[in-house]
């Protein structure tokens, strides 16, 4: 397996690569990043999925589904996410080696083809989309947005984080909210199309054993004339004056309860990989504080976990617990954080800790698709380290930046989503 | 004792299986190139083995058992699991199916202290009162989770409706009223009956040498008596227990899951008709398929849509399952979809690019650790060698398939689950 080699095709569009001849499914990516905002998150994300229905080349869903089975099951999709304030619009494609296909089918160079056509060549016609296209890709959009409900553990924490976060971008979310995502003109959703090639921060990625010389060529060719303009946002310090308190009530078995807490924000992966460490320490692993003593020795809950979203400066705690048992929890949860402020950490629940990131980091050597998430996920950081570099950094982490970084940790936002 | 070794030309890959004196089936699947090691101990022993016969007795266990058991297991007398693998840095878990249950850590060091700690635990039942009654506090929330999970709720209550007697119907983890019956007798009891090394299987897959895994095997495993353990499952009529089932829920968009039930038998599904099943799925709504097509235009799916076939000792059905704004009209159009695949089978253009497509998943498989330990450890209960798949898939035809579908898809016999909102 190679390094993760960077390479530049022009300003604002990096090319990273890894040839490694261990797996059978090769993986191609495209992600594309812009600061959120309530104008044109909705129809980015809108975007996202229409361009990865059709193409020229394939001018509808079926017959691009139909050349992707033919691909022996390739897959080709969008993903959506957040990043911090940036939203990361993901195309990615991913496939079966040459060296494994029934009658040695070359695939790995369609795949490449097809990335590039998806982002390139849509179905575009005067200036629009497929009337079609949009429509299907809108109602299915608003589908996702509405059974976010569904997953009550995903709706409290995405509750907690709208009420935390109301005046900042943060709160935006991913797809932009449901009445956007409704109001969006087919002439909106091309001008995103148009505004991302040009604006947008470019991060592409390719993995596996297939050469990546073409690949390459081919994005140099696409993005090499065209001049751009990216942007990044700005961070803000946020410090709570006063614990927001916020509740909603549903017929349900168990109540949610998730505290949304400010940390430490500081751009870069060294600083990331330190309050991650801390956020294990706190309710990371099964030897955490909060396994050990808010669901093992309280039996209060089956989950109570702690993470942190680097790329903000948020650490969220969230458990499923009986109604009645929420104030005690969220006691239990504080109190256990206010341990580790003070210092009552033990050099062996540090070392598990640590035991325990540089296991993550180092298994993710061996999956690709754990790769492709690793590098996509710290784009937006300084200082990127490889998941092996940042193993070896961990072991160095002292306990007393595990405590500075905990004091930083300062209550937000309770949320609750109580039940019966 | 020696390793038997089995290697696969097409997909490059090989692995060494033996059973070994203590009784235990001991399969080793190195990674080349790996740095990390996945290994998994199984015990054929889930939430179906309610009713069993054990050294001539019978015996029933109340719903949620062997969920139970696995949770307790991580404690003996020497102190819990989860603490004696975070010293060694391996990331540990378990998990109880309807017909399994699994212990499995990860790691990239340490692999020696990591597999014995995986070894001890399975081998050192420690229940009491009090740590059996701890627990009660943690399953309930973990059994209460599920009770507000639309996935969860919208596929037991298809269950329900597809099956009489069997006891795939009831819930995995039990109910809060069923597991406050359990004690530690009845613990050890399931334990004696089939934590038997002769019942089990380890998988180790990665950065793993056969022969170290069978030094480490030698030192820490008893040898274990063979027991006489018998699973009993009631019988199980062909009809479903209903067509339609419903259940209100607060969602945003209601789900639902579409059964078909088959002939129960008490054999496995084979290699071939799994495969034959699944390059008919992709074939007849996969999403290049003109059902799909129909379903989406009509708009009633998205892409939460997905199929698959859940079958076991006792149980086969293939389910479709999904949001939808409508889901009574999307099973109407699939239930008629279904007719006419009856009447015209599958052409040939829908078979070449489904059998690609099942290849390729297929070969994808062999890319992840975890997916290769689940299918050695299901492969080895069931009795399904998990290379020949692919030679089946290279050598299958279409009169394979659409032989194979005339015992699948009767929509006389399909139940409808919905989850949906006031």
């Amino acid at each position: 397996m190679s390094e993760f080699v960077q390479r530049k095709i022009c300003e604002g569009v990096t090319f990273g690569s890894i040839t490694d001849d261990r797996f059978k499914i090769g993986r191609l990516s495209a992600t594309l990043l812009v600061p959120l905002s309530r104008q044109t998150a909705a129809a980015n994300a809108l975007l996202a999925c229409v361009l990865t229905r059709s193409c020229k080349k394939y001018p509808d869903f079926t017959s691009l589904s139909r050349k992707l089975d033919s691909l022996y099951g390739a897959s080709l999709y969008p993903s959506v996410r957040q990043m911090g304030d940036c939203q990361a619009l993901t195309i990615a494609v991913s496939g079966l080696d040459d060296n494994y296909t029934l009658n040695k089918e070359a695939v790995s160079a369609e795949l490449a083809d097809l990335l590039s056509s998806i982002i390139f060549e849509p179905n575009v016609n005067d200036g629009l989309f497929s009337e079609e296209d949009i429509e299907q890709e809108r109602r299915q959009l608003i589908e996702s947005i509405d059974s976010e409900y569904n997953d009550k553990r995903y709706y409290a924490i995405k509750r907690c984080i709208e009420n935390m976060c109301s005046e900042e971008l943060y709160s935006i979310g991913r797809f932009g909210s449901r009445e956007e995502v409704e109001a969006l003109t087919n002439a909106d959703v091309y001008s995103a199309w148009k505004r991302l090639l040009s604006q947008a921060r470019v991060e592409l990625t390719m993995l596996g054993s297939a050469s990546t010389e073409k690949a390459y060529e081919g994005f140099v060719k696409y993005f090499g004339d065209k001049p751009r303009t990216t942007e990044k946002p700005e961070h803000t310090d946020v410090v709570p004056e006063k614990v927001k308190y916020v509740s909603e009530d549903q017929e349900l078995s168990q109540s949610k309860l998730v505290m949304g807490f400010r940390c430490n924000y500081d751009n870069d992966d060294r600083a990331a990989l330190e309050n991650s460490l801390m956020s294990a320490v706190l309710g990371g692993t099964p030897t955490s504080k909060l396994f050990l003593n808010v669901r093992e020795k309280q039996s209060l809950c089956y989950y109570c976990v702690s993470r942190v979203d680097n790329n903000k400066g948020v650490l969220l705690i969230d458990s499923g617990v009986e109604t009645e048992n929420i104030e005690k929890t969220k006691n239990a949860v504080l109190e256990q954080l206010e341990l580790l402020k003070k210092g009552d950490i033990s050099d062996e629940e540090l070392v598990n800790a640590k035991l325990a990131v540089k296991n993550s980091l180092m298994s993710s050597l061996d999956s690709l698709a754990a790769l492709q998430d690793y590098y996509i996920g710290g784009v937006l950081r300084k200082n990127q380290l490889t998941p092996a570099k940042a193993a070896e950094l961990t072991d160095g982490i002292s306990k007393e930046r595990i405590i500075e970084l905990a004091n930083k940790v300062q209550l937000d936002t309770v949320f609750t989503l109580k039940g019966n | 004792m020696e390793f038997t070794k089995i290697t696969n030309k097409r997909m490059n890959e090989e692995y060494y299986r033996m059973k070994h004196r203590s009784g235990l089936e001991i399969i080793v699947y190195p990674k080349k190139g790996f740095n990390s090691t996945y290994a998994s101990i199984g015990t054929k022993f889930g939430s179906v083995y309610s009713k069993f016969m054990f050294n001539g007795r019978e015996v029933t266990v109340p719903d949620g058992t062997a969920h139970y058991l696995e949770h307790k297991l991580f404690e003996s007398e020497d102190g819990d699991a989860f603490s004696k693998y975070a010293k060694v840095g391996a990331s540990a878990n378990a998990f109880t199916s309807f017909d399994m249950t699994c212990y499995l850590f990860s790691c990239t060091d340490n692999f020696r202290e990591s597999l014995e700690i995986l070894l001890d635990l399975v081998q050192s039942p420690y229940f009491t009162d009090e740590t059996v009654a701890k627990e009660q506090g943690i399953i309930s929330q973990e059994i209460k989770m599920y009770d507000d999970s639309p996935d969860w709720r919208v596929m037991m209550n298809l269950l329900t409706g597809l099956y009489h007697n069997h006891p795939i119907n009831k819930d995995i983890a039990g109910s809060v009223e069923t597991i406050a019956k359990i004690t530690p007798q009845i613990l050890y009891e399931c334990y004696n009956s089939y934590y038997n090394l002769n019942n089990m299987v380890l998988a180790v897959v990665g950065a793993a040498d056969p022969y170290e895994v069978l030094k480490i095997a030698d030192e820490k495993l008893k040898t274990c008596e063979r027991v006489d353990t018998r699973v009993i499952f009631p019988d199980e009529p062909y009809k479903t227990v209903k067509s339609y089932t419903e259940q209100i829920l607060p969602v945003g968009v209601p789900q639902f899951e579409l059964g078909f039930k088959e002939n129960s038998t008490d054999k496995y599904a084979t290699n071939k008709e799994l495969i034959c099943t699944s390059i008919m799925l992709s074939a007849f709504v996969g999403t290049g398929s003109e059902l799909y097509r129909r379903l989406l235009d009509e708009k009633l799916i998205n892409s939460s849509f997905g199929n698959e076939y859940l079958e076991g000792l006792g149980y086969r059905s293939v389910i479709f399952s999904g949001e939808s704004a409508d889901p009574k009209a999307a099973a109407e159009m699939i239930c008629d979809a279904v007719g006419k695949l009856h009447k015209n089978g599958i052409s040939h253009e829908d078979f070449d690019n489904a059998r690609k497509s099942v290849y390729g998943i297929f070969a994808s498989g062999f890319d992840r650790k975890q997916s290769i330990a689940s299918e050695l450890i299901n492969g080895h209960f069931t009795g399904r060698e998990i290379f020949e798949p692919a030679e089946i898939i290279a050598n299958v035809t279409l009169n394979d398939i659409n032989e194979r579908l005339e015992h699948q898809l009767d929509v006389d016999n399909c139940c409808l689950s919905v989850i949906k909102s006031e």
